[in-house]
């Protein structure tokens, strides 16, 4: 007789393979692969609209198979999925779909991220020298930067008409951010892109804005950061 | 802040709380026993999830309903996922904290979903084990659900009836009777849904389950799967009727969660759990 954790690898093996199985078996398998692609188009609308439902729902099954859900917790499954299109030939024609998919995981992220207090940057003097500060980014924000402008094809794909998209219109850098309940995408320069992305991985603040004004010379450092603290960008808890 | 003073879920017809109607609940209140949602689902950090169950936590009593501890896995027990349903059990107080008689995962590989056991003397030591661990982390009792099944194993011993109730022995564990997957599964596997529910010991069931299942083809012959996306069908509500003569009124839940109808219709559906509730409770008395 099987032991229970043969028998579990054995049923785990005969749902993933592609035989005829018995009814039974048959129902298992359509519920995970189901439940499973209803998991993804939840996230990634967008994506799904571009590529149409059938071949969504295959590239969700390969992605099912090459890369199996590690989480008891269905929200935490397809993380991956902007890279795995990176990797198919068949999606060569929709070069952005990689990106859109990254803008929509990030999209997703933030509605689950965690609430925190602002920074409050009237007590901002009492940590020490500005240039040396380190900022945290709130954890309900993201960010995300294509060569392709993927912040107006997902905005063309939240109406019901799409508006033709020219892909050759270049790149966009965005900000991803959940404020309170409401969740909002916002188009940034490349200088303040450049400003975030340092201060996210612990630059001082005299550095990102050396890495910002390497990025874009004419950026209006003063005027990027006092809208960043306005809109909440920051969380309490500096370095 | 202050809670309803029963964090008890009452003997009473409550409803599944799905997203789309947060806002209708706060605004309409209907008038329903308790409110039961997905533990997962308010796993997130932050956010609205978490923002609209506390301050419908404030208005009714509230279940947690698993489907991710995965207890008759043979993978370790998930310590992560066990630390995240505690600090929610700690943060919501809910009444009743239940999963399911399942496994999800192999070898780190999850299919999130409800795979069934075979029930033998090693399943029910491994899930008994498993449930003990549960309930010591938490502090509390845990309630174990039957599932839907769709496939039986040879090297079942045990009826699934029995397994649960000597689970619920063995662990002190309450059982969370799905009288639709009761149905569901005793047609599937032509078994006696009645006989099913007289083998159940009355002191160890501690909620009941209602839901819909859909028909469908397979191998020519017919198979009911439970999906939770339509109402209560005729012979389910018929078991129930006789599951409440058996065990009494205990706290049932009308449960949808595909196709999800306007939150009218679900409390006219625990309207007719409740009524046939207080049937059994007026003939007693």
């Amino acid at each position: 007789m099987l032991s229970l954790r043969e028998r579990q690898q054995s049923f785990a093996a005969a749902l993933l393979g592609t035989a005829a199985a018995p009814g039974g078996l048959q129902v298992y398998r359509n519920n995970v692969f189901t439940s499973l692609t209803e998991a993804l188009a939840a996230v990634y609308p967008v994506v799904k609209r571009l590529v149409g439902e059938a071949f969504f729902n295959q590239l969700a099954r390969r992605f099912i198979r090459r890369t199996p859900s590690r989480s008891a917790n269905l929200h935490d499954f397809g993380a991956e999925l902007s890279a795995f299109i990176a990797t198919l030939a068949e999606t060569r024609t929709h070069p952005y779909l990689a990106d859109v998919a990254a803008l929509e995981w990030a999209y997703d992220g933030v509605f689950h991220a965690a609430d925190a207090q602002p920074l409050d940057v009237r007590r901002l003097g009492e940590r020490g020298p500005l240039e040396a500060l380190r900022f945290r980014l709130h954890p309900a924000v993201r960010l995300v930067a294509s060569r392709y402008p993927v912040l107006t094809i997902w905005e063309a794909n939240q109406q019901d008409q799409v508006a033709t998209v020219d892909i050759a219109a270049g790149g966009e850098w965005l900000l991803v951010q959940r404020r309170s309940l409401d969740r909002r995408i916002e188009r940034l320069t490349p200088g303040e892109f450049a400003l975030l992305g340092a201060l996210a991985q612990g630059a001082t603040l005299a550095d990102a804005c050396a890495t910002a004004g390497a990025a874009q010379p004419d950026i209006d450092l003063a005027a990027a950061m006092g809208r960043f603290v306005t809109q909440s960008i920051f969380a309490e808890e500096i370095c | 802040m202050v809670r309803d003073a029963a964090a008890r879920i009452p003997a009473r017809a409550g409803i599944g709380l799905r997203a789309p109607h947060y806002r209708d609940v706060l605004e309409s209140r209907p008038s329903v026993g308790w409110l039961e949602v997905h533990s997962e689902n308010y796993f997130g950090e932050g956010g609205a999830p978490l923002y609209y169950l506390e301050r419908i936590r404030a208005h009714y009593p509230l279940s947690l309903h698993g489907v991710g501890l995965s207890l008759g896995s043979t993978d370790p027990l998930d310590r992560g996922h066990l630390a995240k349903l505690k600090a929610l059990v700690e943060r919501f107080e809910p009444g009743l904290v239940s999963d399911h008689l399942s496994w999800s995962s192999v070898g780190g590989r999850h299919f999130n979903d409800l795979l069934p056991l075979p029930y033998t003397e090693e399943s029910l030591a491994h899930v008994a084990r498993r449930v003990l661990i549960v309930q010591e982390h938490l502090g509390r009792r845990l309630l174990v659900e039957n599932p839907s099944t769709y496939a039986q194993f040879a090297e079942s011993t045990i009826p699934e009836a029995e397994f649960l109730a000597e689970l619920a022995r063995r662990t002190g564990c309450g059982i969370l009777l799905d009288v639709n997957n009761i149905y569901v599964s005793a047609c599937n596997h032509r078994l006696d849904a009645r006989r099913y529910i007289d083998s159940i010991p009355p002191r160890h069931v501690a909620e009941i389950h209602l839901a819909g299942f859909t028909r469908n083809d397979a191998d020519g012959g017919e198979i009911l799967i439970d999906t939770h996306s339509r109402p209560v069908a005729a012979e389910v509500w018929a078991l129930f009727a006789h599951a409440v003569e058996r065990f009494g009124p205990r706290p049932t839940l009308i449960e949808w969660d595909a196709d999800l109808p306007p939150l009218a219709m679900l409390a006219a559906e625990a309207g007719h759990a409740q009524a046939l509730l207080e049937a059994r409770h007026a003939l007693a008395a």
